[in-house]
């Protein structure tokens, strides 16, 4: 990882001049007449990670797919570092990076060959010679990867390829990379690899936009997140805005001690509804804002000893999320 | 992109060496073809325009090569490669979307070259090389027929969405080529309607020029040049069209 990055002339001006990194005015895209992204708008600060969210066909693909110009939009502006493109095809590509979902390599191909040649063709716009191979096996350090430098793409697991398709959109060093659906299908070990390279691109500078349906995903990872319904954006915000507002009350539930007389819980601030817990009736289940939690709990002390069975359940971004983009998916 | 493209040109022929069973039948089947049909028929035939049989059928397999290149090898892996995602992504980095497939075209070429080696060979081992009457003609004739065949397997190699697709496809257009142009039974042995089929279809073509630059037997009516040309160039714009639309929608 030597090599200094070369943006192409023309392209730090255009960043220079935008505070934002990415624009998206009213992207509309049609496939056989159906409008799969209608009418989107956001816009993503460099420096972020960018969350775009919703169930399979919402459109999410799609989108990203414009932005890195694979495909044409059938109306909208979209600005990435302030390039379009549809048009700026060619320097844009020398600024992003992108993980595909549904893509592959040729099943022959090795590691350390895929890193080569995929070096060598970002070499015609960023100057780069083709890497030898000690500069392969450093590239591939990072991702845990140089010690399957000689293995076949078919032959890695799903957590290999995909850290070896963010190895590849990085290795021209871009400003923006996309990530597509990129830890479908992985363990939950090797989600939370993927999960701390993303991280680490992220506090080297770099802006990332990633398609995801799992809330932990984005939970985890985003800064901000749009949420698609329909191809449309139905909310944007930061995880936790999204679960404040959508992701359902705070719910508390105990076993309540002698003595305890459930309507007074109904008075204290916050608190919504007091009621048998359905799945176990000897408990109490209160249900209301975030802010009756401490009140709640202080209440259900008596003579300094309080149910062992406590239980919150703070509001959560899966639920936000199938309240904004419906329980169909 | 300047070293880009000879980069994508030598992996993709280290891959395929890497597996190189699909040059089997590129090789083997016309070299068989050869032995057999160059020994079954008496050498003083006269259905075979005043050359051996084997000489007539030597110069007929080098257009069976290009052929089964560009009708079940080129079509089943490039279907295979944009079944898989491949193209989109090599198109999504930095190579540009007519990259992958002109690579495979370079491939096609050495192949084609390995292919008319061992056609050549065994001819020379079996019924003797026949002699060349017009050597730059020849060349002409299968440089032409090459760039034919390659740019139609790259043609169909785009067009059909699967390798399954592709492998149909390839099959079903192959043999009844390879038994109506001249290189199962020659045209002199077919009944009138089986001939205007093969006057019609540009495999008689190309076997017909190499023929007759090759051997001096028969000559190609400029219809057939006309075919060959108008098929190259419309399987060549249809392969970069078909591209540039897997690259975007």
């Amino acid at each position: 990882m030597n090599a200094t990055q070369t943006a192409p002339p023309g392209v730090e001006v255009a960043t220079g001049t935008t505070d934002t990194a990415i624009e998206v005015t009213s992207l509309v895209k049609c496939y056989d007449g159906q409008r799969v992204v209608d009418d989107v708008s956001f816009s993503v600060r460099p420096g972020e990670i960018f969350g775009l969210l919703g169930a399979n066909g919402a459109g999410k693909t799609t989108t990203v797919e414009c932005l890195q110009g694979l495909r044409r939009p059938d109306s909208g502006r979209l600005r990435v570092l302030g390039l379009d493109p549809l048009t700026q095809r060619a320097p844009l590509r020398a600024v992003v990076g992108s993980q595909l979902q549904e893509a592959a390599l040729p099943d022959r191909l090795r590691v350390g060959e895929a890193i080569a040649l995929f070096a060598a063709g970002a070499g015609g716009s960023g100057g780069r010679a083709r890497p030898g191979r000690r500069e392969v096996a450093a590239l591939l350090r990072p991702w845990g990867l140089h010690r399957h430098r000689r293995s076949s793409f078919a032959d890695l697991s799903g957590g290999q390829r995909q850290r070896l398709f963010i190895a590849l959109a990085l290795l021209h060093r871009p400003q923006v990379l996309f990530l597509d659906e990129l830890t479908q299908g992985l363990d939950p070990a090797a989600r939370r690899d993927v999960w701390d390279v993303i991280r680490d691109v992220r506090e080297a500078g770099t802006t990332v936009v990633m398609v995801s349906h799992l809330a932990d995903e984005v939970e985890e990872l985003c800064d901000r997140a749009a949420v698609l319904r329909e191809g449309r954006v139905v909310h944007t915000g930061t995880p936790q805005e999204l679960t404040r507002r959508f992701g359902g009350p705070t719910r508390i539930t105990f076993t309540p001690p002698p003595g305890l007389d459930p309507a007074r819980l109904r008075h204290l601030p916050g608190v919504r509804t007091v009621a048998r817990c359905p799945q176990d009736p000897g408990a109490l289940a209160v249900v209301g804002d975030a802010a009756m939690t401490p009140a709640v709990c202080a209440a259900t002390i008596t003579d300094g000893r309080g149910p062992s069975d406590l239980h919150v359940t703070h509001p959560r971004l899966h639920q936000a999320m199938l309240t904004l983009i419906g329980a169909t998916s | 992109m300047r070293t880009a493209i000879p980069a994508l040109v030598t992996t993709e022929i280290r891959l395929f060496l890497r597996e190189p069973v699909s040059l089997v039948f590129v090789v083997a089947f016309p070299a068989l073809v050869v032995l057999v049909m160059g020994g079954v028929f008496d050498p003083n035939d006269p259905t075979f325009a005043g050359v051996t049989p084997a000489a007539y059928y030597t110069a007929a397999y080098f257009a069976v090569v290009l052929a089964a290149l560009g009708l079940i090898m080129l079509p089943a892996h490039l279907a295979s490669y944009h079944q898989a995602g491949v193209l989109r992504r090599f198109h999504a980095s930095h190579f540009p979307a007519w990259a992958l497939p002109a690579a495979w075209a370079v491939v096609a070429v050495l192949m084609a070259l390995v292919g008319f080696a061992v056609t050549l060979a065994t001819a020379f081992l079996s019924y003797g090389v026949p002699a060349v009457q017009h050597p730059w003609a020849t060349a002409g004739a299968i440089g032409l027929s090459t760039f034919m065949f390659i740019n139609v397997g790259l043609f169909l190699g785009l067009v059909l969405p699967t390798s399954r697709a592709a492998d149909a496809v390839g099959l079903t257009l192959f043999f009844p080529l390879f038994l109506l142009s001249g290189s199962g039974p020659p045209p002199a042995a077919m009944p009138e309607v089986m001939r205007t089929i093969s006057d019609a279809l540009p495999m008689t073509q190309s076997i017909r020029s190499i023929q007759s630059a090759w051997l001096g037997i028969g000559t190609v009516e400029p219809g057939g040049w006309v075919m060959l040309v108008t098929v190259s160039a419309l399987a060549l714009g249809g392969w970069l069209v078909m591209a540039r639309r897997i690259a975007d929608d």
